[in-house]
């Protein structure tokens, strides 16, 4: 297949499957407002009702002791566990309630890779958009030392917690339970790290939460001008972990049985049964060039069969 | 289609014993039993979904699949349930689609989403993705649920004229009132098919 061929193949797959997943998204009731008014509101709490007293506290990712304001800290991890929450659940709810439809479209002989890039695609765009959104309400209150790493440690956060969300979604029952399993996955990894509440936050435990890498790229870049990409790639690898879980669960919820043989296609493909009667339509687009030619070249009957129907 | 010794059991409950089966073209053939009697799991056993115990699954041409409860995405409107499916068949257009939407009367919902959609119409969605590709062979697990009488008169003028171009239409039901309208019944009991003459049963 040609460079060309294969792209006219592709696009239509991805971009339909991509287009679909974030229409889902933004026709989220729920997670819009939980977007409007969470991240502003938890943003706004945690900065008004915590002391702004100097908590000192050695961010391991520098090495340097650092003495930012409490409320500021407390922010940071606001914004941390509003954007996990939202990008967690909005995954979730996708995922959840979506899994027979995409078995279905999977069965219909909708390629799995395609669907799974779209769903990523959709992730990415979301995670970007929700972290942007706590980054600027963040500058709102106070000027974090790096906010460009702060949106970048939000955006690998969210996507973390999205693809949880996704393996949450494929493998609970219950709507209740994923939903249970997201907040105390959040709650815990968030609350072990902050300094405020813990003093083992500098402990090897911590190291192991999925936000780990987030939470140290995000704190330093609110109090540190050190660049920190060392930390940015220990959330990436989190990602991928849970983006690995999160394919195979999606990978075995939408196997197909029958195996390739056993997919779907349409009778203009096949050999008809009864050559008088059998409908056809106008051009096949995605199937083997030599299926198409078999079918095209057949002199069965005209169009006008096609529309016997009515 | 030919299926030879399905087994298939949910832990200790063996619910399939063996059904062997050989739907010909231009068969519209029903089979019929109790609920619980594993109806549904031989259906989703032949369109792909369940993998049986043992035994195989044949088919010698493309399947539609309607599920029982109606599988569609609550966010998107029908006529976007009808692309994505377009794409995932190789559709060039959706001039299949518009027909039996138009046999089933609900071309008027094209721009709804399928979440605000009533049953019935969820139900005639369902029954037209599985029809959209024009396939060989149809898998239909109680497709007039949901259906007012008029609907339901249509769609079996529609299984019929496919049964005349060629298809073969397997239709699951609880029910045998259509019976008469079947070439072939089967009746699924103790976990095997067998075969009934077509007289309305219950």
């Amino acid at each position: 297949m040609t460079p060309l061929r294969a792209i006219r193949r592709h696009r239509p797959l991805f971009l339909t499957a991509a287009r679909y997943a974030l229409i889902e998204h933004l026709r989220n009731r729920f997670a819009m407002v939980l977007i409007a008014l969470f991240i502003p509101v938890w943003t706004a709490l945690a900065f008004w009702s915590v002391p702004g007293t100097p908590t000192r506290f050695r961010l391991r990712a520098t090495g340097h002791l650092l003495t930012p304001h409490g409320n500021q800290l407390t922010e940071i991890t606001g914004a941390l566990n509003a954007v996990t929450l939202i990008i967690g659940f909005m995954m979730f709810a996708a995922s959840f309630t979506g899994g027979h439809f995409d078995r279905r479209l999977a069965l219909a002989g909708y390629p799995r890779t395609h669907l799974v890039l779209a769903k990523l695609t959709s992730l990415a765009l979301a995670s970007a958009a929700v972290a942007a959104y706590a980054t600027a309400l963040t500058c709102t209150f106070w000027t974090p030392e790096q906010p460009a790493l702060l949106a970048a440690a939000l955006f690998c956060a969210g996507i973390t917690y999205g693809a949880l969300g996704v393996a949450f979604g494929s493998l609970l029952r219950r709507e209740v339970e994923g939903m249970f399993a997201i907040v105390m996955t959040s709650v815990i990894d968030l609350a072990l790290q902050n300094p405020l509440y813990s003093s083992s936050s500098d402990g090897s435990v911590v190291r192991c939460l999925p936000s780990y890498g987030a939470m140290q790229a995000a704190t330093g870049a609110g109090f540190s001008t050190t660049p920190l990409p060392k930390y940015l790639a220990i959330q990436a690898g989190w990602f991928t972990a849970a983006a690995l879980v999160a394919l195979l669960a999606f990978h075995m919820r939408t196997r197909n049985t029958l195996g390739k043989t056993g997919r779907p296609r349409s009778a203009a493909h096949q050999p008809a049964a009864s050559p008088v009667r059998k409908m056809r339509f106008r051009q096949c687009s995605r199937t083997t060039t030599a299926e198409c030619r078999v079918s095209q070249g057949d002199p069965g009957p005209s169009v006008q069969d096609a529309r016997r129907i009515r | 289609m030919e299926v030879t010794g399905v087994h298939h059991a949910y832990g200790r409950r063996v619910v399939l014993r063996g059904v062997d089966l050989r739907l010909r073209p231009g068969v519209l053939a029903g089979i019929v039993g109790e609920n619980g009697a594993g109806k549904t799991t031989l259906l989703r056993i032949l369109s792909g979904e369940l993998a049986p115990d043992r035994g195989t699954v044949r088919h010698h041409g493309g399947f539609g699949y309607c599920p029982q409860a109606a599988v569609l995405n609550d966010a998107l409107t029908v006529r976007q349930h009808l692309n994505y499916f377009k794409v995932a068949y190789g559709l060039s257009d959706l001039a299949r689609a518009e027909e039996v939407m138009e046999v089933l009367r609900f071309s008027e919902y094209a721009d709804e989403r399928t979440g605000v959609l009533s049953g019935g119409t969820r139900q005639k969605l369902n029954l037209t993705l599985a029809l959209m590709h024009d396939p060989r062979i149809l898998l239909l697990d109680e497709p007039y649920q949901g259906f007012d009488w008029e609907t339901y008169q249509r769609f079996w003028d529609l299984a019929g004229r496919l049964r005349e171009d060629g298809r073969s239409v397997l239709v699951v039901s609880h029910l045998a009132y259509d019976a008469e309208r079947l070439d072939e019944l089967w009746r699924l009991h103790g976990g095997v098919l067998r075969e009934r003459t077509t007289e309305p049963t219950a």
